[in-house]
């Protein structure tokens, strides 16, 4: 029996909803000699920022039981080297390219998307409005009518698909959502991190050396699932779930609570290949229970 | 640099060298003949599903012909205890080769290794490659107390030795940089030496005025935490001695290290 694994994003075709989430990815060629890069049903790049940014000082990271903490503080080459340095690679890949895109003001994702708008080889672009770890970030996607705005801006200058990353540290993830339904995503990916701390009890400082930071991991799992189920019923576009996806039952229940696809974060530091595994194991799921199209799975939860 | 691979290698055995002190050996024909001094692995911790990362740990040593790759570690944490059960037979999840490597210039004409506690690691490798080049080696080492040393017997045939600990049970009663400021200091010609660090902070730190004074070119191995191994966190940030303001500020211990030149980064901690 053969499965047909692929799902459609807006316009956005996936030959399977196997994603990676940006920032535990890199630019890909990181991962070329431990992963087929092409089995990958998409690969969303690190945020790109329109200037270079040198991140935040260390500590950066703490582990913890279940799950991490960052505050890596979106350090990148910015956008001219982005396409000079990072572009050429990600271009001889026969997979979806999606590239995350982040402005230090308003107007920076527009300007982001419109220099790459000449650039060949990318499917789609993700607007990062919510890293916790950067001055503002979170503001982007905390005030809906910023969302929306923001995303109007992007729509504007872009035919191809248009993702919103959201954060889950909000009152309501839905009011965000249907904000930038209506600024005109396509699709929108969830959930960012979650805000967390850590502290030294012998020393009293703060783990992070930006206090508090993002946690991901397993364990925000559960967190991101309710998110998920919670946006795929209020919202008409499709849900891309983040939040914890380590294995394919973790795949198999974002999707079957809504999700159309799925992006594999922190399990990629320590399970480089954990994305080709939750791609097999989606692929035996569907023939043990006699799915022919993966799409069928997406929201056919029981009440 | 050789391309890293996951592999699921065969315990050899596990065996206590010094007090808390491991050597695990597996095999792995790859490792065992594409791993340079300086550079590491990362392993996950066996049966410990709860330890989220990998763990890295330099290479110690390889026998290239038997297959064989040996780490030295502590076993002081969770994911390290662990790895103190293992059986020969039993299969290990490594990642690796992982980072830079020590650099061995033309003009190197004696290595000056200086070594603190588990820092002791990457020399044993780096011993087998210099004596394949035939460059002499004056190694320092320094530990707490002398059940904290290892190998050596070995590094006593194979080097010239100089030891130092703490508590004065054996050796230099004192700081392992101590005996290294003897030996610039009694040594006037320093030319083709070459110094090659790997322990804790304040050694390194130490090592780094020396260096500085004497005006020696110095390669450091750091250590810092590190979720992946391999450039995609990003976590493991090392500032820059000569930073571009705003633009790139820190290295990356995984990719652009372990190894650096001593002068390029900040020793922090």
């Amino acid at each position: 029996m053969k499965v047909d694994l692929s799902v459609k994003i807006g316009p956005l075709r996936l030959a399977n909803p196997v994603m990676t989430a940006s920032g535990t990815f890199g630019y890909a060629e990181e991962f070329r000699d431990v992963v087929n890069l092409d089995d990958l049903g998409g690969i969303v790049t690190k945020t790109v920022t329109p200037q270079p940014r040198p991140g935040n000082p260390p500590r950066r990271i703490v582990e913890l039981p279940g799950g991490m903490l960052n505050s890596i503080g979106l350090p990148n080459v910015g956008i001219e080297n982005f396409i000079l340095e990072k572009m050429p690679f990600l271009q001889t890949l026969n997979t979806k390219v999606i590239v995350n895109v982040a402005g230090t003001t308003e107007a920076g994702f527009a300007e982001c998307v419109s220099r790459l708008e000449d650039v060949t080889g990318i499917a789609a672009y993700e607007l990062n409005f919510s890293c916790p770890n950067v001055k503002h970030g979170t503001s982007y996607s905390t005030d809906p009518a910023v969302a929306e705005r923001i995303t109007r801006d992007v729509r504007r200058v872009t035919q191809r698909a248009v993702i919103a990353k959201l954060t889950p540290n909000v009152t309501s993830i839905s009011e965000i959502g249907l904000a930038v339904q209506n600024g005109g995503a396509d699709a929108v990916s969830a959930i960012n991190t979650v805000v967390g701390m850590s502290i030294n009890i012998k020393s009293r400082r703060p783990k992070l050396a930006t206090i508090t930071g993002g946690y991901s991991g397993p364990a925000i799992k559960p967190i991101a699932l309710a998110k998920v189920y919670e946006l795929a019923k209020t919202l008409a576009i499709p849900v891309i779930a983040i939040g914890g996806i380590a294995a394919s039952d973790d795949a198999l229940e974002f999707m079957i609570a809504g999700a159309t696809a799925v992006q594999v974060g922190t399990a990629n530091f320590y399970e480089p290949d954990a994305t080709i595994k939750i791609k097999k194991g989606l692929e035996s799921y569907c023939k043990e229970h006699n799915i022919l199209k993966v799409m069928h799975l997406v929201g056919s939860l029981k009440t | 640099m050789s391309e890293k691979r996951l592999c699921q290698p065969e315990v050899a055995g596990v065996r206590e060298c010094a007090r808390d002190i491991y050597i695990l050996q597996f095999y792995d024909p790859y490792l065992a003949q594409n791993s340079r001094s300086g550079q590491f692995i990362e392993i996950k911790a066996p049966r410990r599903r709860d330890i989220l990362w990998r763990r890295p740990f330099s290479i110690h040593n390889v026998q290239p012909e038997a297959g064989i790759v040996e780490i030295l570690f502590h076993a002081v944490g969770r994911g390290t205890e662990a790895l103190t059960h293992l059986h020969k037979g039993e299969k290990l999840d490594v990642l690796g080769p992982l980072g830079s490597h020590f650099q061995f210039d033309e003009n190197l004409r004696e290595a000056l290794l200086v070594a603190g506690g588990l820092g002791i690691a990457p020399f044993r490798l780096m011993q087998q490659e210099l004596s394949g080049r035939g460059t002499p080696m004056t190694l320092f080492y320094g530990v707490g107390g002398e059940e904290q040393l290892c190998g050596l017997d070995f590094y006593q045939k194979t080097t010239d030795l100089k030891l130092s600990t703490v508590d004065g049970s054996r050796g230099h009663h004192g700081l392992v940089t101590d005996l290294l400021m003897d030996y610039v200091r009694s040594n006037s010609d320093l030319s083709g030496k070459r110094l090659f660090a790997c322990g804790p902070t304040p050694m390194l730190r130490r090592v780094q005025e020396i260096a500085k004074e004497f005006n020696m070119p110095t390669q450091v191995s750091v250590e810092t935490i590190m979720a992946c191994g391999f450039g995609a966190c990003v976590g493991c940030a090392v500032p820059m001695t000569r930073p571009q303001p705003g633009v790139k500020e820190y290295y990356l211990a995984c990719k652009d290290g372990p190894v650096f030149n001593m002068e390029d980064i900040i020793i922090e901690g």
